[in-house]
């Protein structure tokens, strides 16, 4: 309790507060601007965090974060282009009410929701996280190598249909991961006498590379061909029908989303999907799906934002980022000096509940500025992509530029970008990737310190419960595409057979 | 477009490759498991080759299949966009430090916005060039304390 007051103390100074309705601004715009996800945002505004004591710095990215959440469904209702992966069911049913005339009515709606799912998930991370975290602290090396190998292929293992890309994009992130002086024994690995290489690849100006150079030169494809629709607002608040009929899929979505959000791998974009289709199946008139039902926008809506928020409990109380979003956060924590993981609840308690209780802070100011700033929003819109990409570009060399005070480092964002560009032609998921630079130092780190312990023999690795319990849920996670796969196919016969009889 | 659907694999499998390769030359460490440092970097690296092997006879299966985005990139300016990009990013990693952060952020922006936005709207890139230039200066070297050349 002394903990919980002691961050709502930190989030109340006026700084604080200011930092969490700039940063939900912030994450607003570059959320609503088609193409760029939450996970770009995070990337592009990272550099604003320099310089800033690490409690307000976490504030900020978490702003930017759930901020981009809601700012993703902004274009998908007035577009039809989602932001990222999780404001895609947005467009089910947001597009089609904008296209009614609805479009205020439709961005109110998923405002709300998305603050009702965004503070019914806050409650959730209050109960759940510490005692992850204490559960955390049984964890040693190897349980931590087989979480993280866990996390991969449940991240990879969601590429249904590419896995082997996945695969490919984890290993390539992995063996980045490995260039550099190794820690254990200093030894030079894939250096090429490069000294600029001897301290590694930083995984910023990766994750800069691919999310928001890379981004930019994908949608340079579409550059000259995109014509912007100007869309009328109309009044921006929902009836006490749509309200009524909003309600209760909210509140159902909200812990779905939630639980959905804390596993590794599972994020916004399942977490939206599963609560539509799941309201799909519930409503008494499922037929109005896809036509503008306005509980078909406000469930998934209050999904994602609750994703959301879970993925922050395995980030901050094991270290685990379950997305690439996270993963980028984790990569920024990391720089300022913080090491998310079981011990900074004991640490570090302000900053933790300062997080915490700044979510509260942030969706109140989120909504407010989503229905009252609605037409500064729309405006934004009308941004020229022509002027907004190089902008990006821009800031992206600036970020790289503070984080390493080194021109050469530039050269690797464009090659990175470029990797980035071509991946995402060819269908390859970029969250692998991402994500195994990340971790994959520790992982290797904590798969020779198990080896260490046990003389080399891998038993160890199946020497406890939680071990085997990780491998086995690595191993479903493998086979769950494949099952998923058999069940479509199998569904399918099943429905010729039944048409042929 | 052939070409790059073959050739994404075959990218794939060369830097696989690589690492297998400069894999086996790296110094046995002092301290500790002499091959401690290797195991990892080969492992992932025959992980890799296997997959992207496994990658490009998926994609010579479906070598005739038409995937519309390679097609894209190949049409209009597009590929022209990305080369003027990452040659001015080049040059802007050359004049950066000896011109100083406005100088060469207002030369390469203005350039870049000049080449994407086009001539005919000059006022507009003109007004962004020098106000977005000014407005980083100002928050990234005043407001956050970055030091800025």
């Amino acid at each position: 309790m002394d903990a919980f007051l002691q961050g709502f103390q930190i989030v109340l100074q006026p700084m604080n507060i200011f930092w969490v309705v700039i940063g939900g601004f912030l994450g607003t715009i570059v959320g609503m601007l088609p193409g760029l996800g939450p996970a770009t945002a995070v990337a592009v505004l990272i550099p604003i965090t320099f310089g800033m004591d690490p409690t307000s710095a976490i504030i900020l990215m978490a702003a930017i974060y759930y901020g981009a959440m809601y700012g993703g469904s902004r274009s998908s209702i007035l577009l039809n282009t989602p932001g990222d992966g999780s404001a895609i069911a947005a467009t089910f049913d947001g597009y089609p009410m904008a296209q009614k005339g609805q479009a205020g009515e439709a961005m109110a709606i998923s405002a709300v929701a998305s603050f009702i799912g965004g503070v019914l998930a806050v409650f959730g991370f209050i109960f759940l996280a510490k005692p992850l975290a204490n559960f955390a602290l049984k964890f040693g090396p190897s349980e931590y190598f087989l979480l993280m190998l866990l996390t991969l292929s449940a991240i990879v293992s969601l590429s249904i249909g590419k896995m082997v890309k996945g695969f490919i994009a984890m290993a390539l992130g992995l063996l980045i991961s490995t260039i550099g002086i190794d820690p254990q024994t200093g030894v030079h690995r894939f250096t090429m006498d490069i000294p600029h290489l001897s301290e590694g690849i930083e995984f910023l100006i990766v994750i800069i590379g691919v999310y928001a150079v890379g981004e930019v030169f994908y949608n340079f494809l579409t550059i000259d061909k995109v014509k912007k629709e100007k869309k009328k607002v109309g009044r921006i608040w929902f009836t006490k029908e749509q309200w009524k009929r909003s309600k209760w899929p909210i509140l159902r979505s909200a812990p779905l989303g939630f639980i959905v959000g804390v596993l590794p791998g599972a994020g916004g974009s399942i977490a939206s999907m599963m609560s539509y289709s799941s309201e799909k199946q519930l409503s008494k008139k499922p037929e109005e799906f896809g036509e503008g039902a306005v509980e078909g926008l406000a469930a998934p809506e209050s999904s994602n934002n609750a994703a959301s928020v879970g993925a922050m409990i395995p980030l901050l109380t094991m270290g685990i980022p379950g997305s690439g979003t996270t993963a980028v956060m984790l990569g920024a924590l990391i720089m300022l000096g913080v090491r998310p993981g079981p011990l900074l609840f004991e640490n570090d308690p302000g900053m933790v509940w300062a997080l915490i209780n700044s979510m509260f802070i942030g969706n109140i100011a989120l909504v407010i500025i989503n229905i009252l700033l609605v037409g500064l929003l729309v405006k934004i819109l009308d941004t020229p992509a022509k002027v907004l990409y190089p902008l990006i570009i821009m800031l992206a060399f600036i970020g790289t530029y503070t984080l390493s005070y080194s021109t050469v480092d530039y050269f690797l964002l464009l090659l990175f970008g470029v990797i980035g560009l071509f991946m995402k032609i060819m269908d390859f998921p970029i969250a692998p990737l991402v994500l195994a630079i990340i971790v994959g130092g520790d992982m290797e780190q904590n798969f020779r310190m198990a080896l260490t312990s046990s003389n080399g023999s891998l038993s160890i690795f199946f020497s406890s419960g939680i071990s085997i319990t990780l491998i086995v849920l690595t191993v479903l996670s493998l086979f769950y595409p494949i099952v998923i796969n058999k069940f479509k196919k199998k569904s399918r016969n099943d429905d010729k057979e039944a048409i042929s009889a | 477009m052939k070409a790059v659907k073959i050739g994404m694999p075959l990218f794939m499998i060369i830097i696989a490759s690589v690492f297998l390769i400069s894999s086996f030359a790296i110094p046995k460490a002092n301290l500790g498991n002499p091959n401690g440092p290797l195991y990892f970097p080969i492992g992932l690296s025959i992980f890799m080759l296997v997959l992207s092997i496994i990658y490009l006879f998926n994609e010579l299966k479906t070598l005739h299949e038409h995937n519309g985005k390679i097609q894209v990139l190949f049409e209009g300016r597009t590929l022209k966009l990305i080369a003027v990009t990452i040659a001015l990013g080049v040059i802007y990693a050359f004049i950066f430090e000896p011109f100083g952060f406005l100088i060469s952020t207002i030369i390469f922006l203005g350039c870049l916005l000049f080449y994407v936005n086009g001539w005919k709207k000059w006022k507009v890139n003109i007004i962004v060039t020098v106000s977005f230039s000014f407005i980083t200066w100002y928050g990234f070297s005043e407001l956050l304390g970055v030091s800025l050349p």
